[in-house]
């Protein structure tokens, strides 16, 4: 019965599936078959990957990875950074929409939409040569203004210190500007009648904001966290540009260093990595999404 | 009836050019490499050349960024589509031959050249891995220890034999303008140290130049590092990058792009000429021929030399779909031609009855070869567990750079004793 059910309901629509069918096998073909071909040589010895016989290992290259002390300080080291990234980046990019949203910013809206917004629209490898030269502790223009106002010299992406929070800075200003574009677009749907009807009840600024606002933004939210947490997972662009993992594997990040195998032909553990990278962010952002989601039903 | 006799006369014609014993089938060779505009350009004259002799026949080379030649050769050799033949360094061929079991052993071809003699017992044991001649070896890499002459001349200073010369002539480098810009914006020494390799490349150079036999390593698969003469050259060169301050700060950072960023744009003094280096840092847009090369500095009073960094090579798979005609142009670059063409073009052959005239004095030093040469040793021929110990060595030294010591000596000590520990884990 059911199924009669859901065979009406496809031929009724079979004007739109037949529009879809195109673009459903391209993903099916682009998308999804090279994970399952990624998956499939996580399974195989590295000599043998490609060749059109491999042997088969079972889970010998699992559990390689998972015994190598580095790639499990790089995993931890890739949910601590995603954690930091993510909260940075939704923090600005909410506080940046508040600001331009604001009745109190009367002239320049425009510009600091597009201020913000360029950065990501312009081409991240470009962008973060920029960020490396400005970071350069021999001719940055960043230790230049530092030294030129007093200031310690900033230990950019050449000192243990502080290459975290340089890198997790180039990558806000690439980044922000589309979460914040997302939380702008909430903010224009929201029901103003509600501020106002608090305003009449005597609620502070801070109170409107926080249990009237800020409930609303919360679809923008969602997107948001689950979009980060997966492009700061697999964080790769800005560790190959600026840091090449170091110093001292302080950037070396999972995807960088799956890709650092692939770089010596060890095939099965590289795709093996990225098999347990690509788990990770199913399950964080499934999780991510679980989570504000029954927030919200509360 | 015209028609079917002219569809006739064209068949007959078509027939007869096809199958006719007159007929030349044009046959082309493919050859993958990593060398750029000069690897194409003398692939291409020594193509021509080849030709002369087998009309009909072509080669066409393709130059790959190195990272993407690994994956492409090995991927076309396993799955039976290969070009012709593979050209590159020595150790990039063993991790070709390691991934699939299909480069050729040339013993047959090299003995089939009568014209050899210029191979030494070296340049043969290098291009052999597990009992195989993965290559035949067609172009010696020398790597030689440069600096810009105007600031030589600048500080008044000559080209430094010695390292306490090295340290004396680097502190001039970054404290006296030498290039006169009025700003402190230079360095001594232009060294890389960001990704696996990059740090021990730069320490092979200055452990061999200075008449040391190996970096990590011994053949017996002896750790070497905290012999008194190893530790004082590893020492030395971890104080370059740390406490001596020689080099930029973000040298920690450098891969080969950024280093030649502070070679070419005028911020580092001393640094690694290597000879495919020279023809384009002859270029008005490059150093314009102001540098000089010679050996790297002495160390406790040890001869000092140039190294040969490795031995560049061409191999043909085993599924090569022109097996026999490859096999006749790989023995075709041993030749005059090819060799001269090899070493106006790419800066670097093995043949030493070439003529170097018409070449630039610094494109004459390595061509030459008049100095003192000392080879690499080649672990990786040894010890099939070398690439993974020397990332772990990598690591360690990287670590140690980051955070320096106070006193590297006890660091000198505590590594070794990690890579005896290791090495006896991957021997097993």
């Amino acid at each position: 019965m059911a199924l009669a059910a859901t065979i009406d309901l496809a031929w009724r629509n079979r004007v739109f599936y037949l529009f879809a069918a195109p673009f459903a096998a391209l993903t099916a073909v682009f998308g999804l078959w090279p994970i399952a071909l990624s998956i499939q040589v996580s399974f195989t010895a590295s000599g043998t990957a490609l060749s059109a016989a491999p042997s088969y290992v079972g889970l010998a290259n699992y559990a390689t990875v998972l015994a190598d002390p580095l790639f499990l300080a790089s995993m931890a080291r890739t949910l601590l950074y995603t954690a930091l990234a993510v909260v940075a980046n939704l923090a600005f990019a909410l506080a940046m929409a508040m600001l331009i949203d604001s009745p109190r910013l009367k002239t320049g809206t425009m510009f600091f939409r597009l201020a913000l917004f360029l950065p990501v629209v312009t081409p991240d490898v470009a962008g973060y040569v920029v960020w490396r030269w400005l970071f350069d502790r021999s001719f940055g223009s960043i230790n230049a203004a530092l030294g030129s106002l007093g200031l310690p010299e900033f230990g950019g992406i050449a000192s243990v210190d502080t290459v975290t929070t340089a890198i997790l800075i180039a990558e806000l200003w690439h980044h922000a500007g589309f979460y914040m574009t997302i939380f702008l677009a909430n903010l224009a749907m929201r029901d103003r009648a509600l501020e106002e009807a608090a305003a009449i009840d005597g609620a502070s600024a801070w109170q409107t904001w926080r249990h009237v606002i800020l409930p609303q933004l919360r679809p923008a939210i969602v997107v948001n966290l689950v979009y980060a947490t997966i492009q700061f997972l697999k964080t790769f662009t800005v560790v190959v540009v600026m840091t090449k993992g170091g110093p001292a594997d302080r950037t070396n990040f999972v995807s960088y260093y799956a890709y650092q195998l692939f770089d010596q032909a060890r095939y099965g553990e590289a795709t093996a990595m990225a098999t347990i990278l690509f788990a990770c962010v199913i399950a964080l952002s499934l999780g991510a999404f679980k989570l504000v989601d029954r927030e919200a039903a509360r | 009836m015209r028609l079917a006799q002219f569809l006739g006369a064209a068949a007959v014609a078509a027939a007869a050019a096809l199958a006719g014993p007159g007929a030349v089938k044009a046959q082309q060779l493919v050859i993958w490499h990593d060398l750029g505009d000069n690897g194409v350009a003398w692939f291409e004259r020594a193509g021509a050349e080849f030709a002369k002799t087998k009309p009909g026949v072509s080669v066409r080379s393709i130059s790959y960024p190195t990272d993407q030649w690994f994956g492409r050769v090995i991927s076309a050799i396993n799955t039976n589509t290969a070009p012709d033949l593979i050209f590159n360094n020595y150790e990039r061929v063993i991790r070709i031959q390691t991934q699939t079991k299909k480069v050729m052993d040339l013993r047959a071809t090299l003995n089939q050249v009568a014209d050899k003699g210029f191979l030494s017992e070296d340049d043969l044991r290098v291009a052999t891995f597990d009992n195989a001649m993965i290559i035949l070896p067609v172009q010696r890499v020398q790597m030689a220890f440069g600096m810009r002459q105007s600031w030589l001349t600048k500080t008044g200073e000559t080209f430094p034999q010695s390292w306490d010369d090295v340290k004396r002539i680097a502190a001039k480098f970054r404290d006296n303008d030498p290039d006169g810009n009025g700003r402190a914006d230079t360095f001594g020494l232009a060294l890389q140290a960001a990704k696996p390799r990059d740090l021990v490349h730069m320490l092979d150079l200055f452990t061999f130049g200075s008449g040391l036999r190996h970096t990590l390593i011994d053949p017996q698969g002896q750790i070497t590092i905290d012999r008194p003469e190893h530790a004082q050259v590893l020492e030395e060169f971890l104080k370059t990058y740390s406490q001596y301050k020689f080099v930029a700060p973000d040298t920690i950072n450098h891969s080969f792009n950024e280093m030649y960023q502070v070679i070419l744009g005028g911020r580092g003094g001393m640094f690694r000429v290597g000879d495919w280096n020279v023809r384009g840092w002859d270029g008005a847009n490059a150093l314009n021929g102001d540098f000089v090369s010679g050996p790297w500095p002495a160390f406790g009073g040890r001869p000092n030399s140039v190294v040969i960094g490795g031995m560049r090579g061409v191999a043909v798979p085993d599924n090569s779909p022109n097996k026999a005609l490859a096999l006749e142009f790989a023995k075709f670059l041993l030749g005059k031609e090819a060799q001269q063409a090899s070493l106006e073009l790419v800066g670097a052959a093995v043949r030493k009855d070439l003529n170097v005239d018409a070449l630039s004095p610094r494109q004459q030093f390595f061509a030459r070869a008049n100095h003192r040469l000392a080879a690499y040793d080649f672990p990786e021929s040894v010890h099939t567990f070398y690439p993974e110990l020397e990332a772990a060595f990598h690591r360690k030294l990287l670590a140690g750079i980051a955070n320096p010591p106070a006193d590297w000596k006890p660091f000198i000590a505590e590594t070794a004793r990690e890579m005896r520990e290791l090495a006896a884990k991957l021997k097993n």
